[in-house]
């Protein structure tokens, strides 16, 4: 189970699909105009997010994230339902 | 036998223009473009550029206002298609300043550098290019590593070198897409930007040997501290990927159009040789295979242009022109190599002999399944769109198509429940959704243009391409095999 935070996932994550650092990455950036990451670029990361913490998120839902910190919310709402 | 598109223009003026272009062209390609002298000496003559340009071809996308023709999308590509017909070097020499190598400027360019490059653009003085592969950056732009820095005041340096060029050695004036940190406010921005050949620190490299196209100049790009002025870049700074997009969707256009003509060319010199080569005592079309496999010919074809043109419709609606334009890409280049392949087999023995040329043919098409987006990114990048935003499809009064498409959708909607937004990592799904909604558009596009056209022959070969499709989708909507036992084998490879 998850043992990383996670921002800390998220941003190697997106560390793994861009050239920025991790160190660089902070949560208000925008992940198109500021990480460099398409439409669909921006999908795969949540998709992997949602894997890698085992979530169902409808894709609707993750079509209205437009930054680091709004995708780590979301997964903090999917964990939260999830155990709640 | 003249392809409709090929004289098929957005308003009637057009069309006139269009038609004595395609006259024109004829003429030229009858007395001076020789396919496998200019594939031999791997260049076009200068004379047969001399004489394209004395016809305004190089500006027929270019705006009125600049000495260009203004044609529409629809034009640009009717005429592209038409050259295809005689010499697929050509066409795309042509087709590459009128989509890829104009489309940015004009479309993006500040009033200043319109006037300063595109009067000599239109009439064919300099040629354009596009430059955006990179040696580490093919299908993943995002990877480019060319670099334009801001040098106040009012200056960019320009970094890196840009591989496989197309017009390289002839071209003047070069889109070239880097990242721009910083540039606009956008933190990994990239931007498009002119560079010329006379700017200081641009220089091209030696021409590439290729398999086919080898009329048309391929080389690379070298920028070396190159110093241009801020006015070079291209709209936005910073929204060079979404400018880049408009201008990749021309381009995809623009090649489909070269497709339809090829494959014209191709199922033209293959109906004459069946119906004269004999063997067992009957000409080869007499034969029930030989007539399927033509039939299937014709129909891909009028799908494939049936196809360019619906895609041509929706110029001026950018996001929907950039999925369209990846179904036409990567169905035309498709349908052209399957079209140029049946030409070599049924050829025969001289299929394989140069001479014939339909094996010059099956070479200049094998390139369009990868140049402009290898096809199988974009057939997953497609099915990601499908599946992210469903399109909205008005049924059609064709029941074979609308039960292709409801079954399409019906699949992308399980996908979607089963997967959520993972299934967007899913890229064999993806892969699937976007070739079967591939088979579907081209459904579509043409069971309407049959409507249009309203005669037999267009009825009869659009119903016959639906069924194609039909048969085609049913593999893809079956269930695909778990990536285990792929691995598995993968394992098991020697």
């Amino acid at each position: 189970m998850t043992t990383l935070p996670i921002e800390e996932r998220i941003v190697h994550m997106i560390a793994q699909l861009t050239p920025v650092r991790p160190a660089e990455i902070q949560m208000q950036h925008r992940l198109r105009e500021d990480l460099g990451l398409d439409s669909v670029c921006s999908m795969e990361l949540l998709s992997m997010l949602a894997e890698q913490m085992d979530l169902d998120v409808p894709i609707e839902e993750a079509m209205g994230i437009t930054t680091v910190g709004e995708a780590v919310a979301m997964a903090r709402r999917h964990l939260a339902a999830r155990g709640a | 036998m003249t392809s409709a598109l090929a004289t098929l223009g957005r308003t009637a003026e057009e069309s006139e223009l269009l038609a004595s272009l395609a006259a024109g062209i004829e003429r030229l390609a009858r007395a001076e473009i020789r396919p496998l002298r200019i594939d031999r000496e791997r260049r076009i003559p200068t004379a047969v550029l001399s004489a394209l340009a004395e016809m305004g071809l190089f500006g027929l996308s270019i705006p009125e206002a600049y000495g260009g023709s203004g044609l529409s999308m629809q034009g640009v590509c009717a005429a592209v298609a038409t050259l295809a017909r005689f010499d697929r070097s050509v066409a795309t020499t042509v087709g590459l300043q009128l989509g890829l190598g104009t489309r940015g400027l004009v479309a993006f360019g500040a009033e200043e550098l319109k006037g300063a490059l595109l009067p000599e653009l239109a009439a064919g003085r300099a040629i354009a290019a596009f430059a955006a592969t990179e040696a580490g950056a093919g299908s993943d732009l995002s990877a480019i590593r060319t670099t334009a820095v801001e040098e106040p005041p009012g200056g960019l340096r320009v970094e890196g070198s840009k591989i496989y060029v197309t017009n390289g050695a002839l071209a003047s004036v070069f889109t070239v897409l880097a990242s721009t940190p910083g540039l606009g406010g956008a933190r990994r921005g990239h931007s498009l930007i002119v560079l010329r050949r006379s700017d200081p620190g641009v220089s091209t490299a030696g021409e590439e040997e290729k398999l086919g196209l080898r009329g048309s100049s391929t080389t690379g790009l070298q920028m070396d501290d190159a110093r241009v002025p801020l006015g070079r870049v291209l709209g936005t700074p910073g929204r060079g990927m979404d400018h880049a997009a408009h201008v990749l969707a021309w381009g995809r256009t623009a090649m489909s159009a070269g497709c339809v003509g090829a494959a014209r060319a191709a199922l033209e010199l293959t109906s004459a040789h069946v119906a004269t080569r004999r063997q067992f005592g009957r000409p080869l079309a007499a034969f029930e295979v030989v007539r399927a496999q033509l039939a299937d010919a014709a129909a891909i074809a009028f799908a494939m242009e049936a196809l360019v043109r619906a895609t041509c419709e929706l110029e001026g609606r950018p996001e929907e022109l950039a999925m369209r334009s990846i179904a036409a890409k990567v169905f035309c280049s498709e349908g052209d190599w399957e079209i140029c392949d049946l030409a070599v087999q049924l050829h025969g023995g001289a299929g394989f002999i140069e001479d014939t040329g339909v094996a010059l043919l099956l070479r200049d098409a094998r390139i369009t399944r990868i140049f402009e987006g290898a096809n199988d990114v974009l057939l997953a990048a497609h099915g990601g769109f499908a599946a992210a935003s469903p399109p909205v499809r008005a049924p059609l009064d064709a029941p074979a198509a609308d039960a292709l498409a409801a079954s399409i959708a019906a699949l992308r909607a399980h996908l979607r429940d089963r997967f959520g937004v993972r299934l967007m990592a899913q890229q064999r799904q993806l892969h699937r959704l976007g070739r079967l909604a591939v088979l579907s558009e081209a459904a579509d596009a043409a069971v309407r243009r049959a409507a249009a056209e309203d005669t037999a022959g267009a009825r009869a070969l659009a119903a016959h391409w639906v069924e194609m499709a039909r048969r085609r989708a049913a593999p893809l909507l079956e269930e695909i095999e778990p990536i285990e036992a792929i691995d598995a084998a993968l394992r098991s490879a020697p």
